[in-house]
């Protein structure tokens, strides 16, 4: 399969232009088409990295709300069972976009290509450095988390024992000092590495805007006007 | 050029002074190992010349340092960067990129180098150093050893003429040391100032200039490369050193058997009086189902990561876990005490089977990093978390077994780090389980620690527990192993008598 790599710029422009669409609400028959559209294409895009699983697993979803909501569900609906599916619908059609291009660009972004794109954009260091710090915590918390469970299943705690407070705060203490202390050796690695040096940071990847990103940005710039339009002039 | 003069330095909020008196000087060119126990001082040495005192870490410093002609104190850590490079020890923690490109360039982007000199020096250090394959990888996905390859390579980038390693073998299994000490070889033939510090000395002895023994914040002792060389078992038993000359046998256990290919042959131990373990299957790689998910067997056992049909392991006993890194041992430990859901192992205990989660029970696993499992906020709250019924009296026996008498009511997370292995042990005993699973409980231990560590061990053996620890630590098989399990791709090697 061949694999589409976008400017991490033009990532973030589809996040802002997806969570943009999918605050609004949807009533016509073309602004849902302009929503499924744009949900179509993370998900393409994904295919395209490889990663079937998840793009399977995020259209069924997508698909199964839609239908439910198109075909079973009403504002006459009543009963239990039809409050808690108006609600899984209602969410997940609602949301789904966004989650899931945000999922791709967080799985298809390295870190230095996402500096890299702050720099030209004129970002401040100070909060790109921020933000790649919060990137590459997440697989450490995951990792932490993870051997913190662990330790709970072997003392034979788990949840259910009725003391819901203490569950979260065994969770909790251990990472906690954990991701503090991984924090602290973290940045003193940096600073010797020359973090924070007054001077511009340069980077390894230049970035260019190629004819891959320029039609993306134009299509979803499209679906942004049109769904404006749509929207607020009829 | 690096002139310590006269430097004393206490940690703020520490009662005890980090170093008194301090004068050393380093020639250029030289490789300096600094040694000595725990708490000495070592790594406040290598602070004060990266600059991370008095920069990074708050204390009081008098005295003055200067590398280079520069006076660190009036220097910003930024400007040291491209003079004095570190490689740390925990190799998780001192990573910024999450994948191996990023990490080598990330110090030449800070200090601004243009990117085609960036993407030079990257090439330039991946073949210097025979990086290729470990290239555009995620660092998730390394072992240890590649870890602290990468983090060599990233200091390198930066070109500094003074390098210092913080303990940077703690994580390494035997041929990962072998790997870094080529690097380190590369490094001096350049003309590299190296200073490491290090509590295993094997691997540096033919390659330092100088060895500084440190004591209480102070330097005791000093030793050039003939003397150190000549040093004997009891000199340096008497500093609380770990040896020089790795024995025969354990070049042979370490070196070249845990490498060469195929079995060899066990001792046979007779299921009485042993623990028996069938069907220890796993693999992270299990068959795709659709509905059902199908158990792990010995039929489709060709290709899982981990493959032990059976095996006995002796009862009462220390049995010591060895195999490179990679070759399946934390996963072992893992399955074997019932965290991995997948694996079908049964166990058999004096006439019991178990299997599922009630291995749970009868296992119990002291992890590499112990802060993961210390939950409460007092010790005595931690071990009686661990009992079935609460009996505080029987609680404060386990406490006082594992000398932590006075500490019941202290948080655990302001305890030394052996002591909360020790309270890690304390509420193994307490949830009274009978295997005791150790995964790598001295690595980055001196050696006065780990004598106390394997001397636990062994006591916790005559008790009536069967010890499981996995090490690439030979000196700790020799204080404490009655037996050898060694471990290839995830199939049993030998089990032999030490």
């Amino acid at each position: 399969m061949m694999k589409i790599s976008l400017d991490p710029r033009t990532k973030i422009f589809m996040i802002f232009a997806v969570s943009f669409i999918v605050m609004v609400n949807a009533v016509t028959p073309l602004e849902w088409g302009i929503r499924i559209i744009i949900t179509l294409i993370p998900i393409i895009l994904m295919i395209t990295e490889g990663k079937f699983a998840s793009a399977f697993r995020f259209s069924v979803l997508y698909a199964a709300a839609l239908l439910l909501l198109k075909f079973f569900i009403s504002s006459e609906s009543t009963g239990f069972i039809s409050a808690i599916l108006v609600g899984y619908c209602g969410i997940v059609a609602q949301f789904m976009p966004a989650m899931i291009t945000a999922w791709y660009v967080i799985r298809t972004t390295k870190i230095g290509e996402f500096m890299s794109a702050m720099q030209k954009m004129h970002v401040p260091d100070g909060i790109s450095v921020s933000l790649a710090v919060v990137m590459r915590f997440f697989p450490t918390i995951k990792e932490e988390y993870g051997s913190v469970c662990d330790a709970m299943k072997m003392r034979g705690i788990t949840f259910g024992g009725g003391k819901v407070t203490k569950m979260i705060e065994y969770r909790m203490i251990p990472l906690l000092f954990s991701c503090v202390s991984i924090g602290e050796e973290l940045s003193s690695a940096a600073v010797t590495r020359g973090l924070g040096a007054p001077v511009k940071r340069t980077s390894a990847y230049e970035l260019r805007m190629k004819s891959s990103d320029l039609i993306m940005i134009s299509i979803f710039m499209i679906c942004v006007i049109l769904f404006i339009s749509a929207k607020y002039f009829g | 050029m690096i002139e310590i003069n006269n430097v004393n330095y206490t940690y703020k909020g520490s009662s005890d002074s980090g170093l008194h008196d301090l004068t050393l000087h380093i020639k250029d060119d030289e490789t300096i190992l600094l040694c000595g126990a725990s708490g000495c001082g070592k790594t406040t040495v290598t602070r004060l010349i990266n600059g991370l005192i008095p920069h990074y870490y708050n204390g009081e410093l008098s005295g003055n340092v200067t590398v280079n002609g520069k006076n660190i104190a009036h220097t910003e850590l930024y400007d040291l960067a491209g003079i004095v490079g570190t490689v740390f020890q925990n190799p998780r923690s001192q990573f910024f990129a999450v994948d191996t490109d990023g990490e080598i360039t990330f110090g030449t982007e800070n200090i601004g180098l243009p990117p085609d000199e960036i993407i030079r020096r990257k090439e330039n250090i991946s073949e210097e150093m025979g990086l290729s394959p470990l290239l555009g990888k995620s660092l998730f996905a390394l072992s240890g050893g590649e870890k602290q390859k990468i983090a060599c390579a990233s200091v390198s980038a930066l070109m500094p003429d003074i390098i210092i390693l913080d303990e940077p073998s703690s994580n390494l299994d035997w041929k990962a040391i072998g790997e870094l000490k080529n690097v380190i070889r590369g490094w001096k033939e350049k003309g590299k100032t190296i200073i490491i510090s290090e509590h295993r000395l094997w691997y540096l002895k033919d390659l330092v200039d100088r060895v500084i023994f440190m004591q209480g914040g102070c330097i005791s002792h000093e030793w050039n490369k003939e003397e150190f060389m000549h040093l004997s078992c009891d000199d340096l038993k008497k500093h609380g050193l770990r040896p020089i000359n790795i024995e025969e046998k354990y070049i042979r256990e370490f070196g070249s058997v845990i490498f060469s290919s195929g079995t060899q042959a066990s001792d046979t131990i007779s299921s009485e009086n042993s623990i028996q373990i069938k069907e220890l299957f796993f693999t992270y790689d299990p068959p795709k189902y659709l509905i059902r998910k199908k158990k792990l067997s010995a039929e489709n056992s060709a290709n899982y990561t981990l493959s032990i049909p059976e095996i006995n392991i002796p009862a009462g006993n220390v049995t010591g876990l060895i195999g490179k890194n990679g070759a399946g041992k934390s996963t072992f430990l893992r399955c074997l005490c019932g965290l991995e859901k997948d694996c079908p192992v049964k166990i058999t205990v004096g006439g019991i089977t178990v299997s599922g989660k009630k291995i749970l029970k009868k296992c119990y696993m002291v992890m590499q990093d112990v802060n993961h499992q210390l939950f409460t906020d007092s010790v005595e709250a931690e071990v009686l978390l661990s009992m079935n019924t609460e009996n505080k009296a029987k609680a404060r026996e386990f406490i006082k077994l594992l000398g932590l008498a006075g500490y019941e009511q202290t948080h655990p997370m302001a305890l030394s780090g052996g002591q909360k292995q020790r309270v890690a042990i304390a509420s193994a005993l307490a949830a009274d389980a009978d295997i005791l699973l150790f995964d790598e409980p001295t690595s980055g231990l001196d050696h006065a620690h780990m004598e106390t560590v394997g001397e636990l061990l062994r006591d916790l053996a005559k008790s009536g527990k069967t010890v499981i620890v996995s090490t690439h630590d030979p000196e700790l098989i020799s204080i404490c192993c009655q037996y050898v399990l060694c471990l290839e791709k995830g199939r049993v090697k030998y089990l032999r008598k030490v």
